[in-house]
Formats: structure tokens, sequence, C-alpha cells
């Protein structure tokens, strides 16, 4: 009897737990999850352009076309992200270093550039013109990283 | 002892007082104190090189233009942000923010005035060697001597061989916004006793060629250690935890370990960490931009293929 108890209170306290950390991971996390599926996305579409830039595969037109729609639609909203209460999780971690807000004008200026750099990629008809674009996209995400991401730990 | 009421009957305090304080032990703990200041003194004094102690060297220039990307000397040394200056020359005066305060890097261009135009080749080894600057004194190890102390003078007398070949530029820096500078420096002769060590990198001879050459750059010029490996309370490097990582010098994060990069999935191998160092996210490697690694990327990105590629071979082989 006691046993039974004593588990449903365990269950009953896990539940309360639980549905505590649910409510708890509120709007604030749920942006910084939104910017991290963005820049994933970023990764993501590496692995595709890696490979054609290093000469591993060759250039592949709709590969990338892919890989830039999903970028497109994983960053949409990208704009609507960085209000100053999102400097910092609930539960979620972010690497967002402060100079995003205490810089807004430098960090819209490195957003636009990347914009801009993957928006040359979605243009590239050949390698040539691929390879070139890939170029100010890979600068243009490190222009950004340098100064307004953390390091990893 | 005139002061002291102790003629008060029961004050057992006061005598307890007078009894430590006797002529003999007064005299004892003046003498100990002195010997304490004289030791502090002789210990802090600096003792740079003279001109005899340079060996005879024909410069290569060369060498000396990859030892300063190597080392990232540009990254500290810009010119302030403000100037007109060129900004890929190394004309100093872009502010430094330690936790001792604001910093000035100097100028490094040959003016004569402002920059190392008139420095000999035994002032620039003190500086970049034993830490002691132009003037005579200890100069504040934010300028990571206690790395390049280790390099080959040889290689050292190419990197000022190198400086004296750019464009001399007239900008003469702010001084250091350091609290009691002076008070600092000499102090700084203490700290040296403990975090300088002179000794020069060593080959290993069961160890391959690039392994080695990536061993001196990693601890020589590329001063890998400086921030990536932890401090003691007493801020020397703790070697006990070479490379393991550690608080980031300028308090906000973490900086990652270099140790076991391969069996940690951080890297795929040595080519794979060579690529990263050597393109960045050029080529998708996005881990190497934050945090200050940026810079220091780009400046490896202009090295020959075969030292970002020794650097690789020696890093991944720390487990």
């Amino acid at each position: 009897m006691i046993s039974r108890i004593s588990t449903i209170f365990t269950v009953a306290t896990l539940g309360l737990c639980l549905t505590a950390s649910v409510s708890l991971a509120g709007a604030i996390d749920d942006i910084i999850v939104k910017r991290q599926a963005c820049m994933k996305a970023n990764g993501a579409s590496m692995g595709v352009f890696v490979p054609m830039m290093q000469g591993a595969k060759p250039f592949d037109a709709a590969a990338v076309a892919t890989s830039v729609a999903s970028v497109e639609a994983a960053c949409a909203d990208w704009a609507k992200w960085w209000a100053p209460d999102t400097m910092k999780g609930e539960m979620a971690k972010t690497k967002a270093k402060p100079e995003i807000w205490s810089d807004a004008a430098g960090f819209e200026k490195a957003g636009a550039a990347y914009y801009t750099a993957l928006g040359e990629v979605k243009a590239a008809k050949d390698d040539a013109a691929f390879k070139a674009a890939f170029g100010h996209f890979g600068g243009s995400c490190k222009g950004c990283h340098t100064v307004y991401r953390a390091a990893d730990e | 002892m005139q002061g002291l009421p102790y003629g008060l009957p029961g004050c057992r305090r006061v005598k307890t007082i007078k009894r430590i304080f006797t002529k003999r032990n007064v005299l004892g703990l003046a003498l100990l104190a002195a010997l304490g200041l004289a030791a502090f003194w002789i210990v802090t004094i600096p003792r740079p090189l003279t001109a005899e102690d340079i060996p005879t060297h024909t410069a290569n220039i060369e060498n000396g233009h990859m030892l300063y990307d190597a080392g990232g000397c540009h990254s500290c040394h810009l010119p302030s942000k403000d100037s007109s200056i060129d900004q890929e020359l190394p004309a100093g005066g872009a502010p430094l923010k330690t936790p001792v305060g604001v910093l000035y890097p100097p100028n490094l261009t040959p003016d004569i005035e402002t920059g190392l135009g008139q420095w000999t080749d035994a002032e620039f080894v003190n500086a970049m060697q034993k830490g002691i600057g132009r003037g005579g004194y200890h100069l504040i190890p934010a300028f990571p001597y206690t790395s390049y102390a280790h390099m080959k003078v040889e290689d050292v007398l190419d990197v000022k061989a190198y400086l004296a070949t750019l464009p001399a530029t007239k900008n003469a820096v702010p001084n250091h916004q350091v609290f009691a500078l002076p008070i600092v420096r000499r102090g700084l002769g203490a700290w040296k006793f403990l975090g300088l060590d002179e000794t020069k990198t060593a080959s290993e001879a069961s160890q391959s060629q690039g392994w080695n050459r990536g061993k001196y750059l990693v601890n020589g010029p590329g001063h890998c250690n400086e921030c990536h490996t932890p401090r003691t309370i007493f801020m020397t490097s703790n070697m006990s935890k070479y490379l393991a990582g550690g608080p980031h010098p300028e308090g906000v994060g973490k900086v990652p370990s270099l140790v076991d990069l391969v069996g940690r999935g951080k890297y795929k191998d040595a080519k794979d960490l060579a690529s990263a160092l050597q393109f960045g996210e050029m080529m998708g490697y996005s881990r190497l931009s934050s945090g200050g690694m940026g810079q220091v990327q780009t400046n490896l990105s202009k090295l020959p293929e075969a030292d970002v590629l020794a650097i690789a071979e020696y890093l991944t082989s720390l487990k």
C-alpha cells in the first residue's frame, strides 16, 4: 500500500515537473530554437556545397537550389528573432553575444552581407559562378560569427 | 611604544603586545622586511641581453613574414579604427581591453620616432624573448613573450627584418591605462620568476619532422598556450593542463580544449583540422570563427600548406 502511494506520488511529481518545464520553455526559447534551426539548415547546406567547392563532387544546380530553398524556409522569419529579451534563453542555451544588441547596425550589416551572398549562390548557373559566390557566402558566415557568436565550449 | 598605556593594572593584552614588540623583535622584523624588499628588488631587476649575446645572422625576410603571420602580430598591433592608417599595417594603437586595464599595443612599423626604426637587434630580442622593453622595464605579458621565448633567436631576428620592410608609418600610440603602471611593471619581475620559461622548443627524435615543426609553431610563434592552456592562481600557464582549454582571457565564455580533437569527434583527422585552419568557413568549418579564433584563422590561412599541416599533425597527437 505504502509503495503504491509512493509510486503515485512519484508519478505525480514527475508529471508536475514535466508540465512545469514545458510551460517554462516559453516564447523566448521558441525563438532561440528557431534561430538554431536556421543555423542548422545553413550547416546542412554546407554539407552539400563544400564537396562541390573542393571538387569532390561536380557542380549540381538542382542540389544547390534545394539547399538554398531549405535555408530560406528555415530562416524566413529571421528579422523577427532579435528582440532584446532573446539575449538569454529561459532553458535553451544560446551563443548569441550581447554585441548583437550593442552593435545592432553592425549585426544588420553582417546579416545583409550573408543574405546577398546566399542570393549569389542561388543565382549561380555554373561551377565558376558557384565557386565565386561560395567564397562570399563562407566569408559572410565568418564575418558574423567572429563578432556576434560566442565560442564553442 | 611610548604611547601604549602599559602602566594600567590588569591589562594583560597590552602586556602581551609589549612583550612582542621588544626592541629585539622589532629590529628583527625590520631586518626581515628589509631582506624581503631586497630579495624582491633583486628578483625583479630586468636582465636584458646585450649586443654580444645576439648571434650573427643573415636575415630571411620571407621566413620573418611567415612567422609574423603565424604569430598573428597584426591582430593586436593593428591601428585604431578611428585613424586614417591602412588597417593592414601593424602601426599599433587599437585599444586592447585586458583584466589589468586598457593596453595600446605599440607601432611595429619602422618609423624612426614612433615605431621600431631605431631598435637594435638586441632590443628587439629582449622584448620578444625576455619581455623587457626598450626602456629596460618589464613588459606586460599580454604581449606573449612567454611563448616567443621558446623560439630560435634567428627566427626572432627574421621577424624584425620583415617588419623593417613595411612602410614606416608615423603613429604615436597612447600610454597604457593601467593603475600604478611602474609598480606593476616592477612586480612583473617577480611574476616572470614563476611564469617565464625561457627553454627553447626541443625536437623529439622519435617524432616526424612535421610533428616537430608543428610543436615549434604551436608553442613558439603561434602562442596557442596563452589562451588554450588555463592559468594558475598566479596567472602563469598551468602546464599540467597543457592546451586543455579554460576560461576566456577576455572574461566571457570559454576557450576550447585542443586535447584529443579527433577522439572527441571535433575533426576527422589531422588533414581535416588542417583544412579547418587553412580555410575556416570558406570550406564550411564554422568552429574557428568565434571568441577571437576568427582572426587567428585568417592569419593561419596565410601560412604555407606544409606548416598548417604540421600544426594539425602536432595538435591531433595531443591525448
